[in-house]
């Protein structure tokens, strides 16, 4: 598995092992009743596998188009990115029809009177055309099916800002106040039925293009990087200790500590993650400033063997995104039959297999559509056809 | 973070020895059909505006929520879990005056309930009101904010009127499970209740519970069974939601008799 990485070039593994990582509590967490899901990042922090995905994607976006405009021209690299939110959308909808199937296949045991609130998942059954539409749109989107259209949202956006990569303070302004300017307002994407959209791209995208601007590497020079300060190092232990205790005070008793878990919790409310509230998106910037230097860029472990298959997940980010939210409809529909430990066992097992599996996939398509397991230089490569990326580059789409 | 169950209980391991002496003994376990205890608490919260109307003889208590307050699938209005509520009450406290009013329709967000709960509070004057909310944003995969909200504003209207309040949240169902983020809406009726200093009846869990240990399982029932098996359901939880306010009832009372 290890010949699958790719690791030259200075590419940025912990990058990957932290992406494959959220991969795979994105797919824990879209499998509700599982029992590793208060296992997962949003049990310990006030943010989850969410922002660590959007962030490294960020990045990885960052890293690949960036290159891509610095070698091709805005031109080519706009278009490899027009591709791959095509790409993006494809996979968004064809994800759509299996949820819409497996709703319906459960909808179809539950007949029961009781359940008439539930029954109205069925959008489908009450207003086909109407809801296909809403769904092309993307103003009809289901549970668990918010993430990819926001991910097509943000790449979308990043389009006219790959040539801002290079005044990255005046990008991150022009975000921040885009930002601030939605928090404030309340603007947001139509949904469909009710309100907006669950995740909303205009506040996301600051997190997003943050993680574009880490992963950008200017020609010549080096990957910016936040530098080590015991002060913002205090703060930012600080600030997920805080967020660590505001989840837990509100399971106290009211007995024991008075109106604490009531102020805690009338605070907690606040703190959305429709429009990425202040706190998530702090939280999530303080965890990757802390893991980015707790764990050295050559450490050692990253190359072992129980890093390499998260590795591998993190460097397929797209066909595993997709795969894993898939898979958890096959695990959910597997809970549905039965939540005991064996049945659990089996889908979260299965489930990581399946997701190794896509990876190993990914990558070997990768490398023997190449031709060749050692990257070569780019120069000796036709322009164009196998993308001309640095190596520490995501892939831009799907295989070749 | 939406591991309600595997918290509570965490929480209530770390607790037991100081949550105050004989709780678990106060909670009456035996109309929820083998619920444990530690769901049919009111959270150490006291209904005081409860315990008062039922020492004075008079109790009127206001129920709203989406479809399932009006016990769909069952045998009758009769059946439904408000009406078996009243009746364990009525048993235990002979003598006492109590009015059930049950408001709500199917689909109905808790912006719309809220509305009719914000109608009916000066009319109906409850001491007690019992609010169902959470499928239907669940459901519908709404922004949060739209079911906290609107609970937020009732939350606030029925302290501000001098009435209890006790929150409700969804069925358990493995459909609901399966094809909805259903743990994020617990996880915010949840928070709602905790900063109104309010008890939640956790009826997704209490649900669980029965269909895991084969007590009601209303999913699983066949067929000809269905209504048999949704009578038993609202009666295993009009007993539980009996044993919270009980709880809470008792709560008031140990804490007025507890002040010097």
């Amino acid at each position: 598995m290890r010949r699958l990485i790719r690791g030259g070039g200075g590419r940025d593994l912990r990058v990957d092992f932290f992406r494959g990582v959220a991969l795979w509590f994105i797919f824990i967490d879209h499998v509700p009743g599982n029992a590793l899901g208060s296992l997962t990042l949003r049990n310990l922090a006030l943010c989850d596998a969410t922002e660590a995905f959007v962030l490294l994607a960020g990045y990885a976006a960052g890293l690949a188009y960036g290159a891509s405009m610095d070698r091709l021209g805005w031109g080519l690299a706009a278009a490899q990115l027009a591709r791959r939110v095509g790409t993006l959308y494809v996979a968004h909808i064809f994800l759509f029809v299996v949820f819409t199937a497996q709703v319906g296949l459960s909808a179809a045991t539950l007949d029961s009177a009781a359940y008439l609130d539930e029954l109205h998942l069925d959008a489908f059954g009450e207003q086909p055309y109407r809801a296909l539409l809403e769904a092309l749109l993307l103003r009809f989107q289901p549970a668990f099916l918010d993430i990819l259209p926001l991910y097509i949202v943000l790449l979308a956006l990043l389009l006219p800002a790959l040539p801002l990569l290079r005044r990255p303070v005046l990008l991150l302004g022009l975000s921040l106040a885009l930002y601030l300017g939605t928090r404030m307002s309340g603007a947001n994407l139509p949904g469909w039925l009710h309100g907006g959209w669950f995740f909303n791209p205009l506040a996301w995208q600051l997190l997003f293009l943050i993680g574009c601007v880490l992963g950008y590497r200017p020609p010549g020079a080096p990957a910016p990087a936040v530098p080590w300060h015991p002060v913002l190092i205090g703060l930012s232990v600080l600030l997920l200790l805080l967020g660590a205790a505001a989840l837990w005070a509100t399971w106290l008793s009211p007995e024991l500590t008075d109106a604490l878990p009531e102020h805690v919790a009338a605070v907690l409310i606040e703190v959305d993650k429709t429009a990425l509230h202040p706190f998530r998106l702090i939280s999530m910037l303080a965890l990757a400033y802390l893991l980015g230097h707790a764990v050295p860029i050559g450490a050692r472990w990253l190359r072992g063997a129980v890093a390499a298959p998260f590795v591998l997940l993190g460097q397929h980010g797209l066909p595993v995104f997709c795969a894993g939210i898939a898979l958890s409809f096959l695990g959910r529909l597997a809970l549905e039959v039965s939540d005991r430990w064996a049945m659990q066992a089996a889908v979260n097992l299965a489930g990581l297999l399946a997701l190794v599996a896509v990876g190993v996939v990914a990558a070997w398509f990768r490398l023997r559509s190449r031709g060749t397991a050692a990257p070569a230089p780019p120069d000796r490569r036709p322009a164009g056809v196998p993308l001309p990326l640095p190596d520490g580059a995501a892939a831009p789409r799907i295989a070749p | 973070m939406r591991q309600a169950s595997r918290r509570a209980a965490l929480a209530m391991l770390l607790l037991a020895g100081l949550a105050g002496p004989g709780r678990a003994q106060a909670v009456d376990t035996t109309q929820s059909c083998g619920a444990p205890a530690e769901l049919l608490d009111a959270g150490g919260v006291a209904l005081p505006t409860t315990a008062r109307a039922v020492q004075e003889g008079e109790l009127r208590i206001l129920v709203i929520g989406s479809a399932s307050v009006f016990g769909p699938g069952s045998s009758g209005p009769q059946a439904a879990w408000p009406a078996r509520m009243e009746a364990l009450l009525a048993r235990r406290f002979p003598g006492l005056a109590i009015t059930v009013e049950v408001r709500g329709g199917r689909g109905l967000l808790a912006a719309e309930t809220a509305g009719l709960l914000i109608a009916e509070l000066p009319v109906l004057r409850p001491h007690l009101v019992l609010w169902q909310s959470g499928t239907v944003e669940a459901v519908r995969a709404i922004e949060p904010e739209r079911l906290t909200d609107p609970l937020n504003e009732g939350a606030a209207r029925v302290a501000a009127g001098g009435a209890d309040l006790v929150l409700l949240d969804q069925q358990f169902s493995r459909f609901l499970r399966a094809n909805t983020n259903v743990d994020l809406y617990r996880e915010a009726i949840r928070l709602v209740a905790a900063a109104h200093g309010v008890p939640v009846l956790r009826r997704y869990e209490l649900m669980h519970f029965w269909a895991e240990t084969d007590r009601v399982d209303l999913e699983r029932a066949p067929r000809e069974m269905r209504v048999v098996v949704a009578d038993r359901l609202n009666a295993c939880l009009g007993g539980a939601m009996a044993a919270l306010i009980m709880d809470g009832i008792a709560e008031a009372r140990g804490k007025v008799s507890s002040r010097p």
